[in-house]
């Protein structure tokens, strides 16, 4: 099945593409070759047939040419000699036996009402004559016409019953004497004359010839059934063909053209050239099938179809085994593909082919192949570096975690004092700092700290700071000597994100007073046991590692039995929930109003749970730190 | 031997007989026809009818009437003999060579000028189809064009009519006697001819010239409403044979009936017989003519048959007009049919 599929997408492609085109071509071809051939073989017969017609009209005009030759010399001997009836029968007699084309002859010469006619006509080469009984013959064509025109006039076909009862046609010559006419000399051929020179096989092989007299009348053509029944004009309303009218006016016309008959009539499908007869002013026809004119022509059409065909096939099986030659290598190159795609950048490409095209296809594949294993060697490298890296955050957080006091009922042991501390980083490491320890027996001292910035700088630099704030601790009793320490080691060690704001107190055990300085941090609580609380917001100087000089403050708070210091970074107050919206100074004063009995485990805790619910669903994190002590809980002294 | 030469003499005026019989019977242009009353025969009452002209589709309602045996439910054997000239037809109607002809009106009344000779049984046309036709290119384009110019007219009565037309009209026209070719006409040599609405004109149409290019004067529209043929018998014979003689127009206008209502089958017929009769015979044409009879033959369907006294009053009218016509037989005699229908 995929087989199939595949051959279909290039060889049957480039067959269905090749022999499309090719046969739009091969039909414009045909179309135009035809046409062309048609306009020749048209031509060509347009001259045939003139030529036969002409051969026809020779013939016949020949034959009226002389019967009105020898009328006219009858008429002549007539009037020049004063011939008796005798002499003029005598050279009629004469007239008819030398002349076969003569049917028959008649001649009206006396007063009309006095003598009858005379016809005369052989049997067998023998002269016979009679008298024209009972029939008014002064009222027939051959007599009345000419008698009014005054001019000589070949009739109609017509039967003549007082001679041989054939059907002929008639010249008639009127006689005159002194300017009028006394009579008629009619001289007569058999119409079935004409008719065999127009309709005679052995004279005409192809098409069909007719004749046509001067009233459109058929005269002659091989189907008799149309001979002196129908006119062109008939049988143009007949088959309801116009064209067969304009034809019979052309010829009644006297005109000569070539003309196409459609329909259905006896003339359906032809070609019809036609030519007057100079003599009667009949008019001969000859007609021609359509299909027997294009037979020549549809012959070499279906010559030039079969070699067409022949041609389409042999293209088409090139183009199949050549189709079927490039799919080898692409399949190959597929395979190659496939086991590069499933891993194996080893794959052997065919670089080599015919076809160029091919070639560089797989050229590309190879150099595809090339970058992707760098790539993939690169990306492993970046990896392993990654998560080496990874590693020592993970390290260096967990170092950070140590720096942070663990939190115990009682820190470092002093009794007097409850304290509890949550560092939450906002990633494996954070820049907030907590811590509380001894400067002496009596004197405890606790920080909070938050680095300006997060992840490692800001962790190195509050690593610093815890790290300097024990080791210079011993030496300074007071928070505000503490800090200006640490404030000189950040400036004076300038690296980046060393801004840090601090919040520090040191507490007198032994008299509760704590005396405290903050340096750009956050307000600090004392949150009372009546569980009112007292915002401390008052700073005592800019945040740390700015200004080296810096002089800073500090206060001092009288603390009393069951007071509780809330402390904490910038992640409480600007935690955002998912309108955009922080938590503020108001929010955290709200949650340390409704907070329980002061307790500072619960009291992180509830401050953490309440901040981290506001911020739930927003992807806004910053490091939370919080950090509560409580002095001398009711609970201690009992 | 004198015995063989008697019996060659006896029959030598034997075969004489015979033949000169035979010649007289084809003298009365009537195939069969023999004078004497007609019979009874085994096929119904024998009527012996002379048509007016040759195979043609103007009569087809008596073709198909016989074609499909109208005439025999009738009771009626109607043999259909070959035309001849309407004065001959007269005359052997009066000698009893035949029962009923077929002729113009106005040939009916002038037969019955000196005595009654024929009477009609009902008509086959009600109107004249008579036409004048001119062609345009010969400069008539109107009625006053006719003046001076040459004139194609029928030889028998049945010119009277373009007669009374000229007269009335005070056109000088050189009149040409015609027999039935319009060849004349076609030639030029003359300028207006007589023609049939049903038959000459469609004639000239088969032969190249159209109609827009000629003009026409219908004779009939002109006010010259007299009809053409009709059915004529003896007085002797309607009086003898009344009945057979309304069964004869009964089953002539059943005839004309099927005829109008099968045109196709009906030329089928035409054609047969014009073949029979060997003369030119052609399809559109006979189908044009039927067409165009059934205006003549049945304005509407009940005037079909019939002779309407007003026709014939004109017709009188127009004869006392051109011609010394006096004998003004009563409607009731000439159309003793009518009459009987009447009472």
């Amino acid at each position: 099945m995929a087989q199939k599929k595949e051959s279909k997408s290039l060889a049957y492609q480039l067959i269905s593409f090749v022999f499309t085109f090719m046969l739009i071509i091969f039909a414009i071809s045909i179309f135009i070759s035809r046409s062309f051939y048609s306009k020749v073989m048209l031509e060509m017969q347009h001259n045939t047939l003139r030529h036969l017609v002409h051969e026809r009209i020779y013939l016949i005009d020949g034959i009226l040419f002389k019967v009105e030759a020898l009328a006219k010399m009858a008429r002549s001997v007539v009037a020049d000699y004063n011939l008796n009836d005798s002499e003029k029968e005598t050279m009629l007699r004469t007239l008819l036996l030398d002349n076969p084309e003569l049917h028959s002859l008649c001649m009206a010469d006396q007063a009309f009402d006095s003598v009858k006619p005379k016809v005369m006509y052989t049997v067998r080469h023998r002269f016979l004559q009679r008298d024209i009984q009972g029939l008014d013959y002064r009222y027939q064509d051959w007599f009345q016409i000419p008698a009014n025109t005054g001019k000589p006039y070949w009739t109609e076909p017509w039967v003549d019953t007082q001679g041989k009862g054939e059907m002929v046609i008639s010249h008639s010559i009127p006689l005159y004497e002194r300017g009028e006419i006394t009579g008629l000399l009619r001289f007569d051929i058999e119409l079935k004359y004409l008719q065999e020179i127009i309709t005679n096989p052995d004279n005409f092989k192809v098409g069909v010839s007719f004749l046509v007299s001067n009233t459109g009348t058929l005269v002659a053509h091989p189907d008799l059934d149309l001979v002196m029944n129908q006119s062109l004009f008939s049988l143009a309303q007949e088959y309801d063909e116009p064209a067969l009218s304009r034809l019979g006016e052309a010829m009644i016309a006297g005109e000569n053209g070539f003309i196409k008959i459609g329909g259905k009539s006896p003339f359906k499908n032809s070609w019809i050239y036609y030519q007057n007869i100079m003599s009667n002013r009949w008019s001969v026809g000859v007609s021609i099938e359509e299909s027997v004119l294009m037979e020549d022509v549809n012959l070499i059409l279906l010559i030039q179809t079969l070699t067409s065909i022949i041609i389409f096939l042999l293209v088409g099986l090139t183009i199949y085994a050549r189709g079927l030659n490039i799919s080898k290598p692409l399949k190959k190159l597929a395979k190659a593909a496939d086991s590069i795609g499933a891993g194996d950048f080893e794959a052997v490409l065919p670089l080599t082919d015919k076809s160029q095209e091919i070639a560089t296809l797989s050229q590309s594949f190879s150099t595809m192949q090339r970058s992707l294993k760098e790539y993939i060697q690169n990306l492993r490298i970046t990896t392993e570096e990654k998560n080496q890296i990874r590693g020592d955050v993970i390290y260096a957080s967990e170092i950070q975690t140590k720096l942070v006091p663990g939190n115990t009922e009682h820190p470092l042991g002093v009794k007097e004092l409850r304290a509890y501390g949550i560092l939450e980083p906002a990633g494996d490491i954070g820049g907030d700092l907590y811590d509380y320890f001894m400067l002496d027996d009596d004197h405890f001292c606790f920080v909070i700290a938050d680095v300006l910035g997060m992840g490692i700088v800001a962790a190195m630099a509050m690593t610093m700071v815890s790290t300097l704030l024990l080791s210079i601790a011993p030496y300074y009793k007071s928070s505000k000597e503490l800090l200006m320490e640490l404030n000189k080691f950040l400036s004076r060690n300038n690296i980046e994100s060393n801004f840090v704001t601090a919040l520090l107190g040191v507490i007198e055990l032994s008299s509760g007073k704590l005396e405290y300085s903050n340096c750009g941090h956050l307000p600090l609580y004392v949150r009372k046991m009546d569980r009112s609380f007292q915002k401390y917001a008052q700073t005592h100087s800019t945040a740390l590692g700015v200004f080296e000089n810096l002089d800073i403050g500090s206060d001092t708070i009288q603390l009393i039995t069951g007071d509780e210091l809330i402390l904490y970074t910038d992640g409480v107050t600007e935690a955002m929930n998912v309108n955009e919206e922080f938590l503020g100074i108001k929010g955290l004063e709200e949650i340390i109003r409704n907070l329980s009995l002061p307790n500072p485990e619960n009291t992180a805790k509830s401050i953490l749970n309440q901040v981290q619910d506001f911020a739930r669903g927003s992807t806004n994190k910053d490091d939370i730190t919080i950090l509560v002590l409580d002095y001398k809980h009711p609970r201690m002294d009992s | 031997m004198k015995h063989f030469r008697l019996i060659l003499v006896a029959g030598i005026i034997v075969l004489c007989i015979v033949i000169l019989s035979a010649c007289k019977s084809r003298s009365s242009k009537g195939g069969d026809a023999s004078p004497g009353t007609s019979v009874s025969s085994e096929n119904g009452f024998t009527i012996r009818y002379c048509p007016k002209w040759q195979p043609h589709a103007q009569f087809a309602g008596i073709y198909m009437a016989m074609e499909k045996g109208f005439y025999a439910q009738y009771g009626l054997d109607v043999k259909m003999l070959n035309h001849i000239h309407s004065s001959e037809a007269i005359d052997s109607l009066a000698a009893g060579y035949l029962d009923v002809i077929h002729i113009d009106l106005l040939a009916a009344i002038l037969a019955n000028s000196a005595e009654t000779k024929v009477v009609n049984i009902g008509q086959n046309s009600q109107k004249n189809t008579m036409l004048l036709v001119a062609k345009r290119s010969s400069g008539i384009n109107s009625l006053a064009d006719f003046e001076g110019k040459k004139l194609g007219i029928w030889r028998s009565s049945s010119n009277l009519i373009t007669r009374a037309f000229l007269k009335e009209n005070d056109i000088n026209m050189q009149l040409v006697p015609i027999e039935w070719s319009i060849n004349l006409f076609l030639q030029g040599a003359v300028d207006v001819i007589n023609a049939m609405s049903y038959n000459e004109y469609h004639l000239m149409l088969q032969s190249g010239l159209k109609e827009e290019d000629l003009f026409i004067a219908d004779l009939h529209e002109l006010g010259y409403t007299i009809p053409d043929g009709g059915f004529y018998v003896t007085p002797q014979f309607y009086s003898e044979h009344p009945e057979q003689c309304k069964a004869f127009m009964q089953a002539t206008k059943d005839g004309w009936l099927y005829a109008f209502s099968h045109p196709e089958e009906t030329i089928d017929v035409v054609m047969e017989l014009m073949h029979k009769a060997k003369i030119r015979a052609n399809r559109a044409h006979q189908l044009w003519t039927l067409q165009k009879i059934k205006t003549s033959v049945m304005p509407t369907a009940a005037e079909i048959g019939i002779l309407k006294p007003e026709d014939y009053r004109n017709a009188i009218n127009l004869l006392k007009q051109e011609m010394d016509f006096s004998r003004d037989l009563p409607f009731e005699e000439f159309y003793p049919n009518g009459a009987e229908k009447r009472k």
